[in-house]
């Protein structure tokens, strides 16, 4: 949160508004189901976060022989090294998360017997 | 592009440069360190026009919540589609039957996979928001710093007016955007990094505010001096506009005074001579016949009907005769025939994307409005996007 002593002695332009609702939002049947899906999606990021850690870690070790926080920071990607990730990153968005789309119309309830002939 | 730490220390110099001539450095200095505490990570240049996040961690994770909200809207979007298509054609529905939209949203809501796409898109947009205010209000001492910087600098000028009344409808959190384009002191800042997800990569570089500007048409005399872009946000048409016409005198005005501070900010960066006013586009105090064009980027979507009405006999006061008058949104005329799950799309973005006012946009007769107002009104030509609509206005002369 803001530090609210140093945003009182500041030029402010804000003023007052009106709150939506769609935090409470219930899409799954179960808010705690809801839940988990946001939980899934920011882990997602969080991995792909480290992930591109990762590769710029690499590649300045590989090149630099040595690496520092504001190298990483710093580091700028080359349009090749740009392209690459993206690619990587979509890839893993739909590796990770394809299965939601998997067809749910032949779901069977959990207590019903499979039939054999 | 001056990079923003850079305006902090040149605004608290020339501040100070008017009571001591020799005191600037000492307050650019001073500045710096009172928004920049020692420690702090160096700015991380731009990427294009945009500058990059303060960190590398934020960044990777809004980069992937923009992955994760285009495979939502792609493969995931196509596969909900295509299951709104079987549950129609289970019922005995023929996929052209004119549903209603509250139909539709009964049929499809229960749907796993419909539901699901519905709870991707929604989780995405939070997240992506939630990370934009972790940052600009975690770290408001550096972000307002650099606005105050930038308030006090040209070479346009930049007009808060803390007295505006603002009407009830511009107050909603549209985008379900934290605080709304008027309740955060960085709803400009979370309006720029935030719509970047929305254009998937196409907002770098303002691409489809600078194409918007380049077709923009104007008068048949030639004479462009003036022009005005209401509801003009963070001002990316605005400086569009003035960069397609270097000469003229060009405003933005917007309700949020954050977002025009921040417009302001940019117009700093870029060194580009642009006023921006918070104003109300109902009563811009501009005189009569002022602009030579009057324009808004997709803003009537997010207004009341009252307050589109009141805009456009506005417009109609202070175009002058033979200006133009080109409010650029959503197709309303030949937009193609919505399906069940178009339907229930709009349901989905209205009720919890929070477009309070996108469906009453689609029915509020914009373009009767725009020919009662006494405008001579041109659909057909030029458009201004693809697929956008085409409200091409011009007072008679």
């Amino acid at each position: 949160m803001a530090d609210e002593k140093k945003m009182g002695e500041r030029t402010k332009a804000a003023s007052d508004f009106i709150k939506g609702d769609t935090d409470s939002a219930v899409f799954l049947g179960n808010p705690h189901i809801d839940n988990l899906m946001t939980i899934v999606i920011a882990m997602g990021a969080e991995i792909w976060s480290d992930r591109q850690r990762m590769r710029i870690v690499e590649h300045l070790l590989s090149t630099k022989g040595k690496v520092t926080t504001e190298m990483i920071e710093q580091y700028v990607p080359t349009n090749e090294q740009k392209a690459a990730w993206a690619a990587e990153r979509d890839a893993m968005a739909k590796r990770v998360y394809s299965v939601m789309a998997r067809d749910t119309s032949g779901a069977k309830p959990f207590g019903e017997e499979r039939k054999f002939n | 592009m001056m990079d923003r730490r850079t305006l902090v220390g040149v605004g608290a110099a020339l501040t100070t440069a008017v009571s001591s001539f020799f005191g600037g450095r000492k307050a650019e200095a001073k500045a710096k360190d009172m928004a920049y505490p020692k420690g702090t990570m160096q700015p991380r240049g731009h990427v294009e026009r945009l500058e990059r996040f303060a960190n590398l961690s934020l960044e990777s994770r809004q980069d992937f919540l923009m992955s994760f909200r285009t495979w939502a809207n792609g493969d995931l979007g196509r596969t909900a589609n295509a299951r709104a298509d079987e549950i129609l054609k289970s019922k005995g529905i023929p996929k052209d039957n004119q549903l209603s939209q509250a139909e539709a949203i009964e049929l499809l809501k229960d749907d796993p996979i419909i539901a699901m796409s519905t709870r991707g898109w929604c989780s995405a947009q939070q997240l992506m928001w939630s990370g934009l205010k972790e940052e600009f209000e975690g770290n408001a001492d550096r972000y307002l710093s650099e606005m105050e910087a930038a308030d006090k600098m040209g070479p346009g000028k930049l007009e808060l007016n803390a007295n505006l009344k603002l009407p009830d409808y511009v107050k909603h959190e549209i985008h379900i955007q934290p605080g709304g384009y008027v309740g955060s002191e960085f709803a400009g800042h979370m309006y720029h990094y935030g719509t970047n997800a929305f254009y998937t990569g196409r907002n770098f570089n303002d691409e489809l505010h600078v194409g918007s500007a380049n077709n923009m048409p104007i008068p048949k005399d030639g004479k462009v001096m003036r022009i005005l872009d209401v509801g003009c946000g963070i001002g990316q048409l605005a400086l569009a506009l003035k960069e397609r016409f270097p000469n003229a005198e060009v405003w933005g005005i917007d309700v949020g005074g954050p977002m025009v501070r921040y417009a302001h900010l940019r117009s700093v960066e870029r060194g580009l001579d642009v006023n921006f006013s918070q104003r109300l586009g109902e009563d811009t105090q501009f005189p009569d016949n002022y602009f030579d064009i009057v324009t808004s980027y997709i803003m009537f979507h997010e207004v009341s009907p009252e307050g589109t009405a009141a805009q456009v006999k506005e417009a109609m006061r202070i175009v002058r005769p033979g200006g133009i008058y080109y409010p650029l949104d959503f197709k309303l005329n030949g937009a193609p025939r919505r399906t069940a799950y178009g339907m229930y799309r709009g349901w989905m973005d209205h009720r919890w994307n929070n477009e309070v006012w996108t469906q009453k946009f689609r029915t509020n007769g914009l373009p009767d409005m725009i020919r009662k107002a006494g405008f001579d009104l041109n659909e057909k030509e030029p458009e201004l996007l693809r697929g956008f609509g085409i409200l091409n206005a011009t007072k008679p002369a």
